[in-house]
């Protein structure tokens, strides 16, 4: 679109998708996949991420709107023929099949000539570290390695794009790990276009290049996770993904993108405005646990306040303190383990405080 | 996600394959009002002569009542006595039922015939060749198999640890039958109990061959009719019996759906 | 305590007595005469089993019986599967209609249905009048009376069993498989012959079986359609005894046929869960 830059491999114009006719699943989509991207499509259940995931493997088809993929319209294009590979939730390895026969069916489906076949499966099987296992039933493979078969399966007919569907939710935490690892080496390795959709946001973080965020049937925002942690647009976003204090407010006056708002206390903060912002704007303050300080490195923010200590939680790593103030019991501070914080007690007074550029205030 | 998707034509095959398994049902209604002497659809006009017959035949109406008393007896025979084998091995170990359930599909298997000859030879020594008791007895051994099938489905839906329980409050064996196992499983047994009723109803071969000269129950006298003389009034009589099953089967499906929900 | 359980145990077993000992007297013992009286009658020996090899009369029945058999198999399957696959896919309201219609004709007296039948294919009947009607005939074809005739009842009354089988099977499919080979690339036809129809294989196994067994021993509706011209292996045995009264070629046949009934089914029972397919 802006000139200079690739035309994306995927190009959603204008989505909706209704199932029933009343409610929308997806609504007014607009979303780019760049070219050898990961991006991962984060949202709770029913947020439309899976629906929009369908639509473009093809098993459902845009109420209305128009989905590209390399530039040609694929909206009406049956799934069999869209030529994207994809990875199922609970594998849907054919249980009729070897492993090696599994991974060989895109090709035998596409006519490839035998003796291809044949090595091209071999290079899959090795691919994914599973040598030898080619006359196995899937029955008798652990979780693990039928979860590679199926990404072996994806990958072997080079497709562009691999769309994978929340892949790993049937493993355990330690596996789960480990193989978001291998596939983020080979999505490094082949430079293919990935697309996932996960409902863990742990995941999304470590996987990504990009991060789109789905809530009701709608795309919150789409940024690399960094920044879409660091300067979230929403107030859905910024809860959604790790933890926020946030505080009601009205913005008194504007300057730039800085803004000072009034809390419900009458308190009044410094914070970067996000949005449609003007004064007296109705707002919701996030700052991040991690970004409040306290005592002496607090007397150097804009916004400091006295705040009452309620209760202290020993997370190994971490301190977590819940803190009253701003009229307000659930102020959460997390420190990391340092020396010193033995003196901490539920009762005593503290300053706290904060950047202003770490505190944003984004309009409801 | 739609995912089995099958083509128009296989949809339309199926819909036809469907319609010629009630097809039967609805031709022989028309049939039975026939204003003609032979099994035609009606020509000129719909009659009910062939009713008025039917309905003023004393052979017919007795038949009717001989297949109802033998199915109604041979129906509780085979319900008290499969109910309790059901309860019984369900009770005992799993193992054992299994093999009694095994058992029991021998007489749903075995063709009738075969079974026919050897009661008839039984029931000449015993002389029971034309009773009630004979016709009876035979229908409620052959209608086990539907009741004992039918509970054990329901008992296996049955937390055994109910009867444990039971046990455990202070009720005897017949308490904890009559006051927890039996109303659980009623469903099932009601089932069981429709599934006899319309076996020994329909049953013919074995009433061919220990019949003898006294008993003509419905389906025997439909079916000397038919090698008789095809007259409509044998039609009137299928009518007669499909609107029968057509009551059955929906208390039956309204059965199936309590147990369902 | 022991003693106390072992007196429970005592009840329950002699709840589950009166339907053993019914079924022992009035059951195994008939078909062990049976089976006695194709081996005593006339004379002691294998002489009736020797028929099986010599008559040519009992080889015509035979291959009869096999044949109607193999034929209303292989139809009742083609036409199960189809109603089976749309039942599997339709919605669950859908699907209880179709059941209905199922279950409808399963529940009529095969007597009820076979006089139907030969209603519907008489030469009063409302197919021939609708052949004439429509000039296609001028005049009645034989449609009853006949193997054809036994043939279209026989397929009518083994559907049911062919389509609960082989319904009771495809519930149990993850559909979600067919939508995977679709995305990776197989066209409709193909997803099914590759993965459905594989998939399919222990219920087209186990409803061919049933219906093969069931229909080598149909009686009531090849006597009726048959017209007397069809002569299959139940209804011959039949006639040994009521016309000819010889009873150890009846018993002698009646054997034959339960041993390749029950045979078929052990064969089968190494296959599949037998127990299953009667239950439905």
């Amino acid at each position: 679109m802006s000139n200079g830059t690739p035309e994306p491999l995927v190009r959603f114009i204008n989505v909706r998708k209704s199932y029933d006719g009343k409610a929308d699943a997806v609504r007014a989509l607009n979303l780019d996949v760049e070219t050898g991207e990961f991006l991962t499509l984060l949202g709770p259940s029913g947020s439309g991420k899976t629906t929009t995931l369908t639509m473009l493997a093809g098993f459902e088809q845009p109420t209305e709107g128009r989905i590209f993929v390399g530039g040609a319209d694929v909206t009406r294009v049956p799934v069999e023929k869209r030529g994207i590979g994809m990875v199922f939730q609970n594998y849907a390895l054919f249980p009729n099949m070897t492993v090696g026969e599994n991974i060989a069916f895109p090709l035998t489906v596409r006519r490839t000539p035998r003796a291809e076949i044949a090595a091209k499966v071999a290079r899959a099987l090795s691919m994914v570290r599973l040598d030898g296992l080619a006359d196995r039933r899937p029955q008798q493979l652990s979780g693990g390695q039928q979860q590679r078969v199926a990404v072996a399966r994806a990958l072997v007919f080079e497709p562009r794009l691999v769309l994978l569907d929340e892949p790993l939710g049937a493993l355990d935490r330690q596996l789960r790990e480990q193989m978001q690892y291998e596939l983020k080496h080979l999505h490094a390795r082949l430079g293919v276009t990935m697309v996932y959709v996960t409902h863990d946001q742990i995941e999304a973080m470590t996987m990504s290049d990009r991060v789109a965020v789905f809530s009701t049937g709608q795309l919150r925002q789409v940024a690399p996770p960094r920044l879409l942690y660091e300067a979230p647009e929403s107030l859905f976003v910024a809860q959604f993904l790790g933890e926020s204090n946030t505080l009601p407010g009205t913005i008194a006056r504007l300057s730039g993108s800085e803004c000072s708002v009034t809390l419900a206390d009458g308190t009044t903060v410094i914070a970067t405005a996000v949005g449609a912002c003007a004064a007296g704007t109705a707002v919701n303050v996030a700052v991040r646990p991690e970004k409040m300080v306290l005592g002496a490195a607090a007397a150097a923010c804009a916004n400091k306040v006295q705040a009452t200590l309620l209760e202290v939680s020993f997370l190994g790593d971490q301190l977590r303190l819940r803190l009253g103030a701003f009229g307000r019991e659930d102020i959460v501070v997390k420190l990391a383990n340092g020396a010193g914080q033995e003196t901490l007690d539920p009762g005593a007074v503290l300053t706290i405080g904060w950047h202003a550029g770490d505190c944003r205030a984004l309009a409801s | 996600m739609k995912t089995l998707q099958p083509s128009g034509i296989v949809l339309a095959f199926a819909w036809l394959v469907l319609s010629f398994l009630v097809l039967p049902a609805f031709a022989v209604i028309p049939v039975s009002f026939t204003d003609t002497r032979y099994l035609s659809l009606p020509e000129e006009h719909w009659s009910l002569q062939h009713w008025r017959t039917f309905l003023s035949s004393q052979d017919w109406v007795d038949s009717i009542g001989q297949s109802l008393w033998i199915a109604v007896v041979s129906t509780v025979l085979s319900v008290v006595a499969g109910t309790l084998c059901a309860i019984g091995c369900w009770r005992l170990s799993s193992g054992l039922s299994e093999k009694i359930r095994g058992l029991m599909i021998l007489p749903m298997a075995v063709p009738t015939i075969v079974y026919a000859l050897g009661i008839y030879r039984l029931y000449v020594e015993l002389d029971l060749v034309g009773t009630m008791l004979g016709v009876m007895l035979a229908h409620a051994v052959t209608g086990l198999p539907f009741v004992v099938l039918t509970v054990s489905a329901s008992l296996s839906n049955l937390d055994p640890r109910l009867e444990q329980a039971a046990r455990g409050l202070g009720a005897s064996v017949r308490q904890t039958l009559r006051y927890v196992i039996v109303p659980n499983i009623l469903p099932g047994v009601l089932s069981g109990a429709i599934f006899a009723f319309i076996h020994s109803w329909d049953e013919l071969i074995v009433v061919l061959f220990i019949g003898g000269r006294a008993l003509f129950t419905l389906p025997r006298r439909m079916w000397d009719g038919i090698n008789d003389n095809l007259d409509p009034v044998i039609a009137v009589v299928a009518t007669a019996m499909i609107l029968f099953t057509l009551l059955v089967l929906t208390a039956e499906l309204s059965l199936r759906a309590r147990r369902a929900s | 305590m022991l003693s106390q359980a072992s007196s429970v145990n005592r009840v329950y077993w002699l709840i589950v007595a009166p339907a053993i000992v019914m079924l022992v007297l009035f059951y195994f013992v008939p078909l062990g005469q049976v089976l006695l009286t194709s081996v005593t009658d006339p004379k002691p020996g294998l002489g009736n089993y020797a028929l099986l090899f010599t008559s040519a009369a009992i080889h015509k029945t035979l291959l009869t019986t096999v044949r109607i058999a193999a034929i209303t198999t292989g139809l009742a399957l083609v036409l199960g599967y189809a109603v089976a696959y749309a039942m599997r896919a339709a919605t669950s309201q859908r699907q209880r209609l179709m059941l209905f219609c199922v279950l409808l004709p399963f529940w009529i007296s095969v007597l009820v249905r076979s006089f139907a039948w030969l209603t519907i294919l008489g030469p009063q009947g409302p197919i021939n009048a609708g052949l004439m009607g429509l000039g296609l005939v001028d005049e009645p074809i034989a449609l009853s009376r006949n193997e054809t005739g036994v043939l279209i009842a026989m397929v009518h009354v083994m559907l049911p069993y062919a389509i609960l089988t082989l319904y009771a099977n495809m519930r149990g499919i993850d559909v979600g498989l067919v939508s995977a080979a679709r995305s990776l690339g197989a066209s409709r036809f193909q997803a099914f012959r590759m993965v459905f129809l594989p998939l399919t294989r222990p219920g087209l196994i186990g409803a061919a079986s049933l219906v093969f067994i069931l229909s080598l021993g149909f009686y009531v509706t090849p006597a009726i359609l048959g017209g007397g011209k069809v002569m299959m292996v139940a209804q011959y045995t039949a006639f040994q005894i009521n016309e000819t009264m010889r009873w150890g070629l009846g018993t002698m046949l009646a054997a034959a046929l339960m041993i390749a009934v029950l045979g078929t089914l052990w064969a089968l029972s190494r296959v599949i869960d037998v127990k299953r397919l009667f239950s439905a």
